[in-house]
């Protein structure tokens, strides 16, 4: 599925998302969402992602931590925008047309994720996933939750609790 | 002609296109108040909307920096609380004066002839005893609070943040629906058609401030909500103190926001016991200082202009400013001066009033600098006075609601900002010429004073993206702070719905909130509270 086709059915994601809180995925699969970052794939699970939105505009906010992008409309609502490039140690990159918001629900919070693309909603075999390789680990990895290599891709497993809420 | 000229001309000339209509439909009102007033007929209606329409000319004005106007468009709100037939007179005078001020905004608006009305219309004696001099709408809601359960119900608080919220989204389509109904005016010129749908704008947009004042209405209860639990608690307090203490209370009937009043509560019973622990000498002392032994608190609230001031005022020591500055030294805290208010305020840095000594009321260890917090959090000031052995007395200055704000919105590097019109002074075109710099730090003269000028751009961080100077400055004012802030644009004025910093955002000092404009971008609410206090640097 490509990124424009996932957008269409994001509110398909929802209501897999739904299903999936309603039923559990069968303990044997992950479900996630995975998009890119750089030359990177990034899953997170499905049921924490509300939906998928294009980049509109984001208003920069004064003294806002430097890993968030600002606020976008959503709706009405206003959404923090976390530049997720910046959070994981890589370099800002200007928004394109692949570029969407990943909205998340996280501990309670709703906001967005800037990821370059959304890849696709895949479910994954449990047993695929290592945990990530102890030479890549440093004092501030712990949002790095694991590793999927399945169907000779890698997926970088993320713990967004970790990597959103711990270092306010 | 400069760009800048230009551009604050065009502001003058928007201005008038605006306000003009406004002020001859005022005038009009006024006319026909006189007859309905002397026909003995209902008239409650037009007053609404007739103070509606002179509250818009009175802030278009503030924005103008066009004091005369605002003044005297403040003035007659005023007097259409009162009654009486030598009162329709006056406003119906004063109307044609503004509608004269306004025609004429280039020449800045004639001050004397503002101050000779308002002069006379506070000396109008109240002519009829019996007619009300009280704002009529208190009275009535006085009235229909008295008429019994009957016309009461319950409503859960909740809902009444939901009919909030509803109101705010339709406060910014409506400005939307405005801005829209500008941009196609400006390109169609005048077509007939066109001027339906002005009046169909203008209609809305008196319903929608009805709307607005009546739900905001709902929200409203008195302070008396929050003092009445203090009397029992301070006793207790002073009880364990052993200091016998009389708590005053004055205002009670106060109006606030809820949401307001709920946060209320905390910081104030916090000062209280301050005041009951460190500020109140013991027995003896009193006796020695040739006190009476019951000391008095006196907690006051009064509101005015759309804000409502607190006052908690003890008969005790006062604050020992020697003892201040010793402990600031050993702190290592820079003074800029050792001017009294300044070595004062200094209690209300972290740290500062906490670490002397935990007492079992302040055992949970907040200090001054919480109490603070707290009121800043809330979009107000808090500010001490003292005399040495006479007492203590601390200032809270609080917006009347959380919820919707009368703000001002400006252009900083294109992006855009939205500042509490009860905080903004004045609007001022900035000449370079006019701008000094002392120790590094921008300069202004203003109304005969000093004040300090800090670049938007720096306060703010913004990318650069406007070349050459700022072209105007606003002046934030709040007790007796002031503060000039450089700003590219002045874009124009809007009831704000005030949306709340979320978490992920951290703490930022310079904004307070943020807000959605009728063209559907964000802006950030300037916290010129905060930028008002001295800390927050550039």
């Amino acid at each position: 599925m490509s990124g424009d086709a996932l957008l269409r059915f994001a509110d398909a994601i929802d209501r897999q998302a739904a299903a999936a809180e309603a039923a559990p995925a069968p303990a044997g699969e992950l479900h996630l969402v995975t998009f890119a970052l750089d030359r990177e794939e990034y899953g997170i699970p499905v049921t924490q992602v509300r939906e998928v939105i294009r980049v509109a505009e984001i208003t920069r906010v004064p003294q806002a931590p430097a890993h968030v992008r600002g606020v976008t409309n959503l709706r009405g609502r206003i959404l923090p925008v976390v530049e997720l490039r910046s959070r994981l140690g890589l370099e800002p990159a200007e928004a394109t047309p692949r570029s969407r918001i990943v909205v998340v629900e996280v501990a309670d919070r709703v906001l967005g994720l800037l990821v370059d693309a959304v890849l696709q909603v895949v479910k994954v075999p449990v047993e695929t996933v290592a945990p990530p390789p102890e030479e890549v680990l440093s004092a501030d990895s712990g949002y790095l939750g694991g590793v999927a290599r399945w169907n000779s891709r890698l997926i970088i497993l993320l713990e967004l609790e970790q990597a959103l809420l711990l270092q306010e | 002609m400069s760009a800048d000229d230009n551009a604050f001309r065009e502001l003058l000339d928007d201005y008038v296109v605006e306000c003009l209509p406004l002020a001859e439909r005022v005038a009009d009102a006024f006319v026909e108040l006189e007859r309905l007033w002397r026909a003995g007929e209902p008239a409650e209606e037009l007053l609404a909307a007739t103070r509606g329409t002179l509250h818009t000319v009175k802030g278009n004005s503030a924005m103008m920096g066009l004091g005369p106007m605002q003044e005297l468009a403040h003035a007659l709100e005023d007097l259409t609380l009162r009654r009486g037939e030598s009162v329709a007179a006056m406003l119906v005078e004063g109307a044609g004066l503004l509608v004269e001020q306004v025609r004429a905004a280039a020449s800045g608006g004639d001050a004397a002839l503002s101050a000779a009305f308002i002069g006379r219309a506070r000396e109008l004696p109240v002519e009829d005893p019996a007619a009300p001099a009280a704002a009529p709408e208190r009275r009535r809601a006085d009235r229909r609070a008295g008429d019994g359960a009957g016309n009461v119900v319950r409503v859960d608080f909740r809902r009444l943040d939901t009919l909030l919220e509803v109101l705010g989204e339709g406060l910014i389509e409506h400005s939307a629906v405005v801005e829209a109904f500008r941009a196609v005016s400006r390109r169609v010129g005048a077509v007939e058609e066109l001027g339906d749908l002005d009046r169909a704008v203008v209609a809305l947009e008196k319903t929608m401030k009805r709307l607005e004042s009546v739900v905001m209405s709902t929200r409203l209860l008195p302070i008396s909500t929050v003092f009445g639990r203090f009397p029992r608690l301070l006793r207790d307090i002073a009880r364990g103190q052993e200091k016998p203490v009389r708590l005053a209370l004055a205002g009670g009937d106060t109006s606030l926001d809820k949401a307001v009043l709920d946060r209320l509560g905390e910081p104030l019973l916090h000062l209280l016991s301050n005041a009951v622990v460190h500020g109140i000498e013991g027995t003896d002392e009193r006796r020695r200082a040739g006190k009476p032994e019951e000391a008095v608190l006196e907690l006051s609230a009064a509101s005015h202009s759309g804000r409502v001031v607190i006052r908690l005022a003890d008969d005790g020591r006062g604050l020992d400013e020697a003892k201040i500055l010793a402990k600031a030294e050993a702190m290592g805290i820079e003074l800029r001066s050792a001017e009294p208010a300044q070595v004062r305020s200094l209690i209300f840095l972290p740290g500062f009033s906490t670490a002397e000594r935990v007492s079992p009321l302040a055992g949970r260890g907040v200090g001054l600098d919480v109490v603070a917090g707290s009121i800043h959090a809330l979009g107000g000031t808090i500010e001490v006075d003292s005399r040495p052995g006479h007492g203590t007395t601390f200032t809270l200055d609080l917006p009347l609601t959380l919820a919707i704000v009368r703000s001002l919105i400006v252009e900083v590097d294109r992006e855009r900002y939205a500042v509490p019109i009860s905080l903004v002074a004045e609007t001022v075109r900035a000449a370079p010429e006019t701008i000094h710099e002392i120790n590094r730090r921008g300069v202004t003269l203003w109304r005969g004073d000093l004040i300090h000028v800090s670049d938007g751009g720096a306060l703010l961080g913004t990318p650069r993206a406007e070349a050459g100077p700022r072209r105007f400055y606003i002046v934030i004012s709040s007790g007796g702070r002031r503060r000039a802030v450089l700003v590219d644009r002045l874009v124009g004025h809007q009831d704000v719905v005030v949306k709340g910093l979320d978490p992920t955002l951290g703490r930022p000092e310079v904004v307070s909130g943020t807000t959605i404009l009728g063209d559907g971008r964000i802006a950030c609410i300037l916290d010129a509270m905060r930028i008002l206090d001295q800390r927050v640097p550039a």
